[in-house]
């Protein structure tokens, strides 16, 4: 692996990272939220905010185009203030965070719903307010749920391609991720450096969920329940 | 200090309307299962929406509907124990006793050594057994100086066994914290042990509200008193007896009481000595030649069946202490018992309890 491809990996890695961090605050509020919500429209919201796992990545791509294309009103007003988006890596995140964000509310939706709402309660009998009662209760609860929805993301993050194909292209040394570049090697002969890139994908998909694994584990024994 | 409560909250089935206003001291709630009265806690903790009316704790309202006042739970400043004790899992016993935002340091000790949980405080909850538990979540409540106290049936998750170990721990905080608290529960042995004040609840409604023994006489000797007592005399130690092996007790009534030697119990500690209405062997002679320590003389005030016992009301003489025996209807009709006659009431010093 020459320097070349190293840079490919620190860039998606990168990519990713940005991502889930853009990600992590609205989607754990998102999800905090729709547990707790009872009101109309409940199934609908849910369904919406799921809407991108099961969609082609390349029709969400799409959509984004359509909304932060230059000629486009969001797009248009971005240009306006010297905001470029589409084809730079800031498209690149922008479409990795919308395919990872609903497999991080997912997870932590579930993870919130299983926290007992009576505690909550207590929480606030003994003196917190909604937000004191969301740190110290309901987050450290569902911090599992948390933490898995947040690899989730991560991990789909180093693998989209779909939707990052539509908005950022695919430009070497500019938007060019790991999974850009092993379809672009195929496309062109170089197998093997696809390969190479491929195995890469594996190993770092496999650490992130191995060290997941480990941690839970670790973090069980130690809190003894 | 006092609790007015003028509250209604809709329920499924009913409406809760309760309208009374609550000595200091323990108010015991009983009444059936779906009767509303763990919604009546939470409406007063503030976790039911929906809940209008007014509540004025110690001057200040909780709640005032008409004024727009509706205080949020956090602001309250109410102690609130639930059935299950709900203490946080993630947290050890130390972390839970101080997690009210206004447990200072002193209210956190003193509430620790109320309950004597120190031993406890690096555990995690789940490693606690059930008393335990019950012991940190009550330790927790106190630890944030609540103005009142909501105890929501803390002994019922309790085996009997269990349940006789933690009610002597509700009783001190009781008496050593000197709160208004409400105590929802199904045991009028436990309502009648702890409470001054009796509220029933049917659907929503207050259906009697008064003093323990007045208003629970009746229901005392019905299925559910099952596990209760029903004869609860505070008093002092006076004297322990070594070689007799037992410990001699005086009533705040004047009445002389022989329990089996308790010298954990130092001579002029106040007591409260519990004896079940079964206990009491009831005879209509002196008595001579029995190993019972404890005998008084007295008469019946009244004869009540009850299911398929009967419940005598006795006064001893002179004390004029009221004394409730479950015997027969057989012994009844055996002794020729009828209201007004003499009695002979024995009790075995192994039959009492000190809590």
């Amino acid at each position: 692996m020459g320097a070349d491809e190293l840079r490919i990996v620190l860039f998606t890695l990168q990519m990713a990272a940005t991502a889930t961090l853009v990600v992590l605050v609205p989607g754990v509020a998102a999800a905090f939220l729709l547990a707790g919500y009872r009101g109309p429209g409940k199934t609908a919201l849910e369904t919406l905010l799921t809407l991108p796992l099961v969609l082609p990545p390349t029709a969400v791509g799409l959509l984004l185009l359509e909304l932060l294309g230059r000629n486009r009103p969001v797009g248009g007003w971005l240009a306006d203030h010297g905001i470029e988006v589409v084809f730079t890596w800031k498209a690149v995140v922008l479409a990795t965070a919308v395919m990872s964000f609903p497999l991080l509310v997912r997870s932590a939706r579930t993870a919130f719903e299983e926290v007992d709402p009576r505690l909550v309660g207590l929480a606030r009998t003994l003196g917190c307010g909604p937000a004191a009662a969301f740190f110290r209760v309901s987050l450290p609860l569902a911090w599992r749920g948390v933490v898995a929805g947040t690899v989730l993301a991560f991990s789909r993050a180093l693998g989209e391609f779909g939707a990052t194909i539509m908005l950022a292209g695919n430009i070497p040394g500019r938007t060019q991720t790991l999974a850009l570049a092993i379809f672009h090697d195929t496309q062109v002969g170089r197998d093997a450096r696809a390969a190479t890139l491929a195995a890469v994908t594996v190993a770092l998909a496999f650490g992130t969920l191995w060290l997941t694994e480990w941690l839970f584990r670790r973090r069980a024994r130690t809190e003894g329940a | 200090m006092s609790v007015e409560i003028d509250l209604t909250l809709p329920l499924p089935r009913f409406a809760l309307r309760v309208r009374e206003t609550l000595p200091a001291g323990v108010t015991a709630i009983l009444g059936p299962s779906g009767a509303g009265k763990t919604s009546l806690l939470e409406s007063l903790a503030g976790l039911r929406r929906g809940a209008a009316g007014r509540i004025v704790v110690d001057g200040e309202a909780l709640l005032d509907t008409a004024r727009g006042v509706a205080l949020s739970p956090e602001k309250r400043r109410v102690g609130y124990v639930p059935q299950d004790s709900g203490l946080f899992p993630h947290l050890s016993v130390l972390g839970n006793v101080r997690f009210g935002a206004h447990a200072d340091r002193r209210a956190v000790e003193a509430a620790i050594d109320t309950l004597e949980i120190r031993p406890l405080l690096d555990r995690k909850p789940a490693t606690l057994s059930g008393g335990e538990r019950q012991r940190v979540a009550l330790a927790r409540a106190l630890a944030t100086r609540p103005r009142l106290l909501l105890l929501d049936e803390p002994l019922a998750a309790l085996d009997v066994r269990l349940r006789d170990r933690v009610l002597p721990w509700l009783l001190r905080v009781r008496d050593e914290w000197a709160l208004p608290c409400l105590y929802v529960t199904h045991n009028v042995g436990e309502a009648l042990a702890a409470a001054a004040h009796v509220l029933t609840l049917r659907e929503g409604r207050v259906e009697a509200a008064g003093e323990p023994r007045a208003l629970l006489g009746g229901l005392a000797s019905e299925a559910e008193a099952d596990s209760g007592i029903e004869n609860l005399l505070a008093g002092h130690v006076v004297s322990h007896d070594q070689a007799g092996g037992i410990t001699r007790v005086r009533s705040a009534t004047g009445l002389d009481v022989a329990v089996t030697l308790s010298p954990e119990r130092s001579v002029g500690a106040p007591v409260t000595l519990a004896v079940r209405a079964e206990d009491v062997l009831v005879a209509v002679a002196p008595v001579a030649g029995l190993s019972a320590r404890n005998v008084y003389a007295g008469r019946i005030l009244s004869i009540e069946r009850t299911g398929v016992d009967v419940t005598l009301r006795c006064a001893l003489d002179p004390s004029g202490v009221e004394v409730l025996a479950r015997i027969t209807p057989a012994a009844v009709a055996a002794l020729g018992l009828r209201p007004g006659g003499p009695v002979w009431l024995a009790i075995k010093s192994h039959s009492i309890r000190l809590i």
